[in-house]
């Protein structure tokens, strides 16, 4: 290995940093180091300057190494490997410690959090020097593609990414295509017809020559890895069917919240108690809305918030609510223009192009709006042969009991009961509320920490259908650059065994979850298939001669990390 | 001069260094005595890295990985519970205080989850004192 | 003209005596080696003294093979005087390789070992509780023996040493193989080098069959099982360090039918002489739920122990802090 020619950056990140962190103490500190030709600070090193800088001094001092110390490696780690790669370094000969999230963000006293910033860098310094170059690895991409659900989301996938030229397997667990959208009657906020939006999609689909609908089917099994899925499934018929894919776009959409759990307000125990997905089906009959016994209802009351926002249910906001309460108001005022209608709300959210516009409108309707405290339930009571709600009403501050013939409840929406199982035979990972984590909140909604796997519509959170749309739109460009580019990226941080230490004890053999590791009887040792490892590092640690190498976090580097943390003698 | 121990953490990429990142995200403060290594998964994280730790003076390991069932390579982190158990019946053999060794689980989500636990690990190995393994191991006593 | 002969040297610091005796097991050959080498330090085997390598000049002996650990002050000075009058010290055998069985002293210390051979032990009559002193003054004057340390140390952990031969002891073969190749003036490996023994662990010269089942439901004890005599042992659930261990022996605890124990010590590629063992064994237990997994652990009956059994004081922790 050539001598170290190790240059370190400090960076100030405005005063994100810099306040906490005596930026500039560290970077003359480290100068001493052992190995390090070059240490700065500069102010913002993602900037534009701030990569020029290091590109030059890797021209100039003929840097071998880099180390930077900003924020998290997972979000610039790309950017500055990038410059690596420019400047002819190979990007690999990099690392970088995390002194903002993990150091500036979250100490309050300067000189420990600058001690703190000093031992991270150090180790950064001291693994550095036992970085390998390691190759970039392509494959082809399979130019098929995967989507998982046929809801509205997974059929707009399905047509942008057929329409562009490319084959779809479109995967629906039901008997029909359509999901929730299917059981609604009009859309917020403009009144559109569902159905008219809907089927025309449905359609299309049906009839795309590159696009294969197969319904009552799920995923039995998915093996490999991006741009080389390769997938079974189990069909209608109890067959099995095999077909490969380069990318997969999850879209499998909600569940809404069964409110039985919540007593007081009768669900299933009195009768006029219903749920909005059941008032809509009421209303895609068509007739005139009706109770049970067959009566008009004189009385509304629409209660919202159902499971949502409360700390004993779910303590989001299911976003879509407050604007269906809405709707229905307005479509039970001109279907029964002499009933009352009573919006029972916690806080109205009614967000979005032309929705404020419909609370206004809906205001005006002569419908009541009745405001109660956050997880201060109302009860739903018998009252003669009807119901009625009582609320404890916090904007007069008193108890307002009103009458109703008819209570429908804007239950919350859910993620599938299915999305942990689906999202481990995926690959994708669950948030605290069982739906689809992305990549990055702001940066990256729609991909997942998996290559290759895309999420879309409300697997990921609640939201309405225009933005579902939008994400299944976001997902199947996605797909398409993948696509476009023919050739994919794939882990080059894989683990590889020494064959001349390999004993062929077989330990490392069944520990591998993807099957990477395999004995050959041959050569009596074994072996690591790189197109399958994604790089975890379990059978590195689990070898006991120390047989396997997990590139990129080998032992020595990690063990050198301990050292630079441990060690404040400058070596 | 209160002591003040240094507590060597393995985190894993995809769960906990997320969570702490979101930890500092959202601001959250906590104590100042963890260093960070980053691993991909918890289950690389080999026991000579724990007690290599030791050996360089940590006063406390911190493994964190994802909760059981939501590991990114699905199962490495029951391979990291498995080691962990054992590594703790051998600190203790050691003479080393197995207090000082700890596994907790740590979503992407959990930011505040990751302080809380930051801080009250802290406090564990503030009231058990200097780790003298180091020291011990240093220190060929005739 | 005839070559001019090595001097040779063997020493044995705190040791059992089987290394000498792999040296003696020479046999026939013990003829070819005194043709090439000058025996000029052996106490075991030689009426030579301490004063005689003292007179020697430096390095005027080319190979001395120390066995056994350093516990004493006598093992000390030995260790440095060789270093001194040696070209090439080679550790020979587990003891001044990793510390040998000896190292297990480090999981007590001078003041326990001692409370319990001289006071405690239970044919002992010490009703004063006198312990070894280093001097004594008696009628004739004063007396003196080695003082006794609290730490067991390999040799590297004292002198500089240029070669280690593993082994509890060392295969006699793999000792006439290093010292033919000094004789014939061979190039030797690289001053640091394990010699004598394998790069790989033993199962690759393991006769049993290994499987990719290596999970473990239930820890046994060798005497625990029906052994099928072909089945992996550690697929049979009872620890084996052989994975862990180089070849070189023959496979000779196997042969055996019984599990390696480690006496060879780790492959190259090791940081420490056991942790990589404890983590094989560890991530072959067969649960994923944590009640389950503590049950199984606690039929490992001495963890520290069954990784360390050879090499306790060249382990990162070196010994139990007491």
């Amino acid at each position: 290995m050539d001598e170290p020619r190790i240059g370190v950056y400090t960076c100030w990140c405005g005063s994100n940093i810099a306040k906490m962190v005596d930026v500039v103490k560290v970077a003359e500190d480290l100068k001493k180091h052992k190995g390090v030709v070059v240490s700065k600070d500069y102010k913002y090193m993602c900037s534009d300057p701030g990569q020029e800088l290091i590109y030059n001094d890797i021209k100039e001092h003929q840097l071998n190494r880099i180390v930077v110390a900003s924020c998290s490696p997972r979000i610039h780690e790309l950017t500055f490997r990038k410059v690596l790669e420019k400047a002819g370094l190979n990007p690999y000969l990099f690392e970088m410690a995390n002194i903002r999230e993990q150091v500036s963000w979250v100490h309050t006293n300067r000189e420990v959090a600058t001690q703190k910033a000093l031992d991270l860098i150090r180790a950064a310094i001291r693994r550095v020097y036992w970085h390998d170059a390691l190759d970039k690895r392509e494959v082809e991409i399979n130019p098929a593609s995967l989507i998982i659900g046929g809801g509205i989301t997974g059929l707009s996938a399905a047509l942008d990414i057929a329409d562009s030229g490319h084959q779809v397997f479109l995967i629906e667990k039901t008997d029909t295509l359509g999901g929730k959208m299917k059981q609604l009657d009009l859309t917020y906020p403009y009144m559109n017809d569902a159905a008219g939006l809907l089927e025309p999609r449905i359609d299309r689909v049906k009839n795309h020559q590159r696009i294969t609908v197969l319904t009552r089917t799920t995923l039995k099994e998915i093996n490999g890895f991006i741009g080389n899925f390769e997938v079974t499934v189990n069909k209608k018929d109890g067959s099995e069917e095999e077909f490969t894919v380069g990318n997969i776009i999850v879209a499998t959409g909600l569940k809404t919240f069964d409110p039985a759990v919540i007593e007081q307000y009768g669900y299933k125990k009195f009768p006029n108690v219903i749920t909005s997905l059941e008032f809509e089906q009421k209303l895609q009959k068509g007739e005139d809305v009706l109770l049970e016994d067959g009566r008009e209802p004189q009385n509304v009351a629409i209660i919202h918030c159902v499971g949502s926002r409360h700390s004993h249910y779910h303590e989001y906001c299911s976003r879509v609510c407050c604007q269906t309460g809405l709707k229905y108001a307005n479509q039970i005022k001109a279907n029964l223009p002499d009933s009352n209608v009573y919006n029972i709300y916690c806080d109205l959210r009614s967000f979005g192009k032309a929705c404020e516009e419909l609370y206004t409108t809906t205001s005006t309707r002569k419908s009541l709006f009745l405001q109660f405290e956050k997880e201060d339930y109302p009860i739903i009571e018998p009252s003669g042969q009807n119901l009625q709600v009582r609320v404890n009403e916090s904007l007069s501050g008193e108890q307002v009991i009103v009458p109703a013939d008819l209570v429908i409840l804007l239950v919350g929406v859910e993620a599938q009961p299915d999305a942990k199982d689906l999202g481990r035979q995926v690959g994708v990972s669950l948030c605290g509320n069982d739906f689809y984590i992305e990549k990055h909140p702001k940066l990256d909604p729609v991909a997942t920490t998996t290559d290759g796997v895309y999420i879309a519509g409300t697997c990921q959170g609640p939201k309405d259908i225009n933005d579902s749309i939008a994400q299944a739109g976001a997902a199947a460009v996605r797909v398409l650059e993948t696509i476009a580019r023919r050739k994919v990226q794939v882990e080059v941080i894989t683990a590889v065994v020494n064959e001349d230490l390999c004993c062929g004890c077989q330990t490392c053999v069944k520990v591998c979850p993807y099957s990477a590791v395999s004995f050959n009887e041959e050569k009596g040792v074994s072996e690591v298939n790189e197109a399958l490892c994604k790089g975890c590092g379990t059978c590195g640690s689990t070898c006991p001669s120390g047989a396997i190498r997990s590139r990129h976090f080998t032992d020595q580097q990690i063990m050198s990390q301990i050292e630079g943390i441990m060690n404040e003698e400058v070596v | 001069m209160a002591f003040e121990p240094k507590i060597v953490s393995f985190l894993c990429n995809w769960c906990s260094y997320t969570g702490a990142d979101l930890a500092g995200t959202s601001r959250i403060k906590y104590a100042p005595n963890i260093r960070v290594i980053r691993v991909m998964c918890s289950g690389r994280v080999d026991p000579t890295f724990v007690i290599k730790s030791f050996r360089e003076g940590a006063d406390g390991v911190l493994i964190c990985g994802c909760h059981p069932g939501d590991c990114h390579y699905h199962e490495g982190n029951y391979k990291c519970l498995r080691r962990y158990h054992l590594l703790k019946k051998f600190i203790k053999q050691m003479g080393i205080d197995e207090k000082r060794l700890q596994l907790e689980w740590v979503s992407a989500s959990e930011g505040k989850r990751f302080a809380e636990v930051a801080d009250s690990f802290t406090e564990t190995i503030k009231k058990l004192g200097p780790c003298k393994a180091k020291s011990v191991a240093e220190t060929l006593v005739r | 003209m005839s070559k001019k002969k090595l001097n040779m040297a063997v020493y044995w610091g705190a040791a059992c005596g089987g290394c000498c005796v792999s040296v003696l097991d020479v046999h026939e050959k013990l003829l070819d080696v005194i043709a090439a080498a000058d025996l000029v330090f052996w106490p075991i085997a030689l009426d030579t003294k301490y004063k005689d390598v003292e007179a020697m000049a430096d390095n005027h002996i080319d190979i001395t093979l120390y066995n056994g650990a350093v516990r004493n002050s006598e093992n000390e000075h030995l260790a440095k005087l060789l270093r001194k009058k040696s070209k090439i010290l080679v550790a020979y055998g587990a003891c001044a390789h990793l510390g040998g069985i000896p190292g297990l002293a480090n999981f007590s210390n001078r003041e326990d070992i001692f409370k319990r051979v001289y006071e405690e032990s239970e044919s002992t009559v010490n009703p004063e509780k006198i312990h070894p002193r280093p001097k004594v003054q008696v009628k004739e004057g004063e007396l003196e023996i080695p003082e006794f340390y609290n730490d067991v140390m390999t040799l590297d952990q004292v002198v500089p040493v240029d070669y280690y031969m593993p082994g509890c002891p060392p295969q006699t073969d793999r000792l006439l193989e290093v010292f033919t190749a000094i004789v014939e003036g061979k190039e030797l490996p690289p001053i640091g080098s394990v010699i004598g023994a394998g790069e790989k662990a033993q199962c690759e010269e393991c006769p049993r069959e290994k499987s990719e089942n290596k999970t473990i439901k239930r820890f046994y004890r060798p005497w625990e099982i029906e052994d099928d005599g072909k089945t992996c042992l550690l697929e049979q659930g009872v620890i084996c360090m052989g994975p862990a261990t180089r070849t070189g022996c023959g496979v000779r605890c196997l042969n055996a039918n019984q599990p390696c124990r480690g006496c060879y010590g780790p492959t190259i590629e090791a940081p420490d002489p056991g942790a990589k063992m404890m983590s094989a064994i560890a991530t072959m237990i067969d649960s994923d739920d944590e009640a389950e997994i503590e049950k199984i652990i606690e039929q490992i009956v001495d963890i520290s122990g069954t990784v360390y059994r050879f090499s306790l004081p060249a382990s990162m922790l070196r010994r139990k802090i007491k």
